[in-house]
């Protein structure tokens, strides 16, 4: 019996098990995770998503370590909310929605990108769904990690919520509200990125869109002494205020703006930023 | 058959093109509609019943709304882009390999940025500081807070445009996590950004205080142009000793 | 026996490079590095009047060194004037630069003529519009056509750069792939326009890697091959310093077989390949072969019908200085 064999028959066929949409869809959501982290890329690309991790924990960092130095002391009205980590994390989270966040979408059109994924299992819906998983995934590092690292280090301080389940309650909460924010913030961004080919005239928009009507609406509740019902057109402060009406309390800036008109403004917003980027991904030629 | 370029004919000439290459229907009306949007609001400010103090009220209401987004992001649209879309495209050899200087190309870029600028965001402005009837001394504050806004983050700008891929970024960057956070932290930080000065301007003018705003006229004035000139001197040196295309 | 001759004697130009002090482009050492990468390394060489081509393939070398020349970048090491000058430095000499870049960005929203006339205006020349007008009917583009440039075809695109590099009517004139786009009545009308200016004492630098468009544009080459510098002169000289590779000449005779037996046995070629009427030889010494085979087939009653080398060509001279790396 002649031990002949040949090795390596050059290109074949790939025969094996193939991982479907699901897959696709993994697989893009990873690449887009680490393309807009600036993982894998020159250190270049590295430096926002750098300062935006920094900026967002540095509070909560600051305030366990507090915590931890003079505890004892920091009772009452001296320590924060747990939903008020959320607005010390806003800054941040304004840097990724403008400056990380369009990286995922923009990218692709520009490069060439989109159409190569039409070309796989993905469609257009699956494609979107896989980008907003992605933006998703990374934004809820940087609302939810802070007030998660705070929780979880008051708890080890022995100065957390009392018992399993009021401790759950509270992680629910946690959960619950950075949920609707990253959704709000995902949907505007990705929204209004999809307008335009370019990545910096798509963060500039965002700017724009996001802070300045954040802007605008400070302007005309606090200077012009409009009713804070105004609000509800904050794209920023709106998603924010979720947080405290789910602990049962409110913040000062929206303390006479109703609940429903909160979820209402958040729905909106969040409607908005889908309308547009579904609406423009229908339109978009694969070329 | 080559001639002398002057240094003169030199940025009238770069003025020109860079000039003609900002002026693209989309930017235009985006900012415009931007300015749109800001007078609108300062429109229904005014005409609210509820504000307490019309000068306040514009002052604050010049300050959040115009420099903080308008103004700087409205220079660094077309500073950015006056020499950094020529570098990133290549066409800025069509400038460089010729027989004249190479500062009145930085010169003549930032004159066509400042160009385009001012209006876009003076304009605006000037409607807003009528409309929310603050009076001749907030007009005043706000044309000139306008003017050394936009000449100094112009230069800026354009230097940036110079230095870095994406510089648009990277000056978004600026505005937000500079002048938004560092420069927060303190009347010194403040110093180090421009929205201080600004900001200080129209303080000065309109006897109303605003956060981080303290510095007298003078300095408010002539820091900024300083800031300038070295950022249009840094732009010169950059474009003589750069590889181009 | 037709279309063959010996190779000339003795080449004009120097078989290594040397450095002519009153040469109008001059490259002495240079080395360009852009971090890890080194896109030129030690070159010398030195251009006069007339038309050069610069030969090499994709990724040889060819812009960055037209950069380094243009002074756009500076040498990592090694000296360039042009003209006499550091283009880098010397203001006045820029103005007697013409640069056709291979990149493909103009200013878009121009016309042609206003871009060409900027061009013009941009080198101190006081008549622009005419002087604009001029070249543009040189290049055979309309001077009125008031369609911006970023809705031409590349084609045109090209022959609008062509003619903001002539507009000022420089010395020295640098093509980076100039011909790219171009249709074949436009390449040879632009061939034309480049030997026209070349005898009139102009020095023109042209790069390409297509070697049909070199061997039009002329017989002198520089040939560049990963950065370095492979060979310099008339091509067909240098297919003469090939010495370590044997020329290749086809016969076509009656007998081929009696006169292979004759060449071989006389030592005259290296090897045989033997056709119905014809033999593919190789031989070292193409002289020697040239003097003997017309004899050689007298005395074996052969007719010889033609004797053509096959090899002399560029794309030869090409492949072994760049292929064989």
């Amino acid at each position: 019996m002649s031990d002949a064999r040949i090795l390596d028959r050059g290109y074949r066929r790939y025969e094996g098990e193939r991982s479907g949409v699901a897959g696709a869809v993994r697989s893009v959501a990873w690449h887009t995770v680490r393309s807009i982290l600036g993982l894998g890329r020159k250190g270049r690309h590295k430096v926002f998503p750098i300062i935006v991790l920094v900026i967002s924990f540095v509070p909560a960092v600051a305030f366990l370590a507090l915590a931890i130095l003079i505890g004892d002391l920091m009772q009452g009205d001296l320590r924060p909310q747990y939903w008020e980590m959320f607005g010390f994390s806003f800054v941040a989270t304004l840097v990724f929605v403008a400056l990380v966040a369009p990286e995922a979408i923009v990218r692709d059109r520009r490069d060439g990108m989109f159409s190569l994924y039409l070309s796989t299992p993905l469609a257009r819906p699956s494609y979107l769904f896989a980008k907003v998983l992605a933006v998703l995934g990374t934004m809820a590092l940087i609302v939810l990690g802070p007030p998660m690292l705070w929780l979880l280090g008051y708890t080890f301080q022995s100065q957390g919520p009392d018992g399993l389940l009021n401790w759950l309650g509270v992680m629910g909460r946690l959960l619950v509200a950075g949920l609707v924010i990253c959704t709000v913030y995902t949907a505007v961004s990705l929204g209004v990125s999809s307008l335009t080919d370019r990545r910096a005239f798509a963060s500039i928009a965002v700017v724009f869109v996001m802070l300045g009507a954040s802007i605008a609406t400070n302007v005309l509740v606090d200077v012009a002494n409009l009713s804070q019902n105004w609000r509800v057109l904050d794209p920023l402060g709106g998603a924010l205020e979720i947080a405290p009406r789910l602990f049962g309390d409110r913040s000062d800036e929206s303390r006479n703006v109703s609940t429903w008109l909160v979820v209402v403004g958040n729905v909106g917003w969040t409607a908005f930023g889908a309308g547009l980027l579904v609406g423009r991904y229908r339109k978009l030629a694969a070329v | 058959m080559s001639g002398v370029v002057t240094p003169v004919r030199a940025i009238q000439l770069s003025y020109g093109i860079v000039l003609r290459q900002l002026i693209t229907r989309g930017r235009l009306a985006a900012l415009l509609l931007v300015g749109a949007v800001v007078a609108a609001i300062a429109i229904a400010v005014g005409a609210s019943d509820n504000r307490t103090d019309p000068v306040e009220t514009g002052v604050r209401l010049i300050s959040d709304l115009g420099f903080t987004t308008l103004v700087p992001i409205v220079a660094l649209v077309f500073a950015s882009a006056a020499l950094g879309d020529m570098r990133e495209d290549g066409t800025l050899v069509y400038l460089w390999l010729r027989p004249m200087d190479r500062w009145p190309i930085a010169v003549g870029a930032w004159l066509a940025s400042i160009t385009l600028s001012l209006p876009l965001t003076l304009v605006p402005l000037v409607v807003s500081a009528v409309a929310v009837d603050g009076g001749s001394d907030l007009v005043r504050a706000t044309v000139l807070a306008g003017v050394i806004g936009v000449v100094a983050y112009s230069a800026l700008f354009v230097l940036l445009g110079l230095l870095l891929k994406n510089s648009i970024v990277w000056g978004l960057g600026y505005i937000l996590i500079w002048e938004g956070i560092v420069a927060a932290f303190g009347s010194f930080a403040a110093k180090l950004a421009i929205r201080g000065y600004t900001r200080s301007i129209l303080t000065s003018l309109t006897d109303i205080n605003l956060d981080l705003g303290d510095l007298s006229l003078p300095v408010a004035v002539i820091v900024p142009l300083v800031v300038a000139a070295v950022a249009l001197v840094l732009a010169a040196v950059r474009l003589h000793a750069m590889d181009v295309a | 026996m037709a279309d063959w001759a010996p190779p000339a004697a003795q080449p004009d130009v120097p078989s290594s490079p040397v450095i002519d002090p009153n040469a109008m482009v001059a490259v002495d050492n240079v080395t360009k590095s852009f971090g890890d990468v080194v896109a030129v390394s030690d070159v010398t060489f030195s251009v006069g009047p007339g038309v050069t081509a610069l030969l090499g393939p994709n990724g040889a070398g060819k812009s960055t060194l037209f950069r380094v020349m243009c002074g756009l970048t500076a040498p990592t090491s090694g000296t360039v004037r042009v003209l006499g000058a550091d283009a880098r430095n010397d203001r006045a000499v820029r103005g007697r630069i013409g640069l056709v870049p291979q990149q493909d960005a103009l200013f878009d929203r121009l016309s042609a003529h206003r871009f060409v006339e900027v061009s013009a205006q941009t080198h101190g020349i006081v008549d622009a519009d005419s002087a604009a007008r001029r070249v543009l009917d040189l290049v055979d583009l309309d001077a009125d056509e008031a369609k911006p440039v970023g809705a031409y075809s590349k084609g045109m695109r090209q022959r609008v750069k062509l003619a903001a590099a002539l507009v000022h009517e420089p010395d020295l004139l640098i093509l980076d792939e100039p011909l790219t786009g171009l249709d074949p009545v436009q390449r040879n009308r632009m061939i034309r326009l480049f030997h026209q200016l070349g005898d009139d004492g102009k020095c023109l630098l042209v790069s390409s890697h297509v070697l049909d468009e070199v061997a039009r544009l002329g017989s002198r080459v520089l040939v560049i091959a990963q950065g370095r510098l492979a060979a310099t002169g008339d091509y067909r000289d240098l297919r003469g310093l090939m010495d370590d590779r044997p020329h290749r000449i086809r016969v076509a005779a009656d007998g081929a077989r009696a006169l292979a037996a004759a060449l071989v046995a006389r030592d005259l070629v290296n090897g045989v390949s033997i056709a119905v009427d014809s033999l593919m030889v190789d031989t070292n010494d193409v002289d020697r072969f040239g003097r003997h085979i017309a004899i050689v087939a007298k005395e074996c009653g052969v007719r010889l019908r033609e004797v053509e080398p096959t090899d002399d060509d560029l794309e030869s001279v090409f492949r072994y200085l760049v292929e064989r790396r």
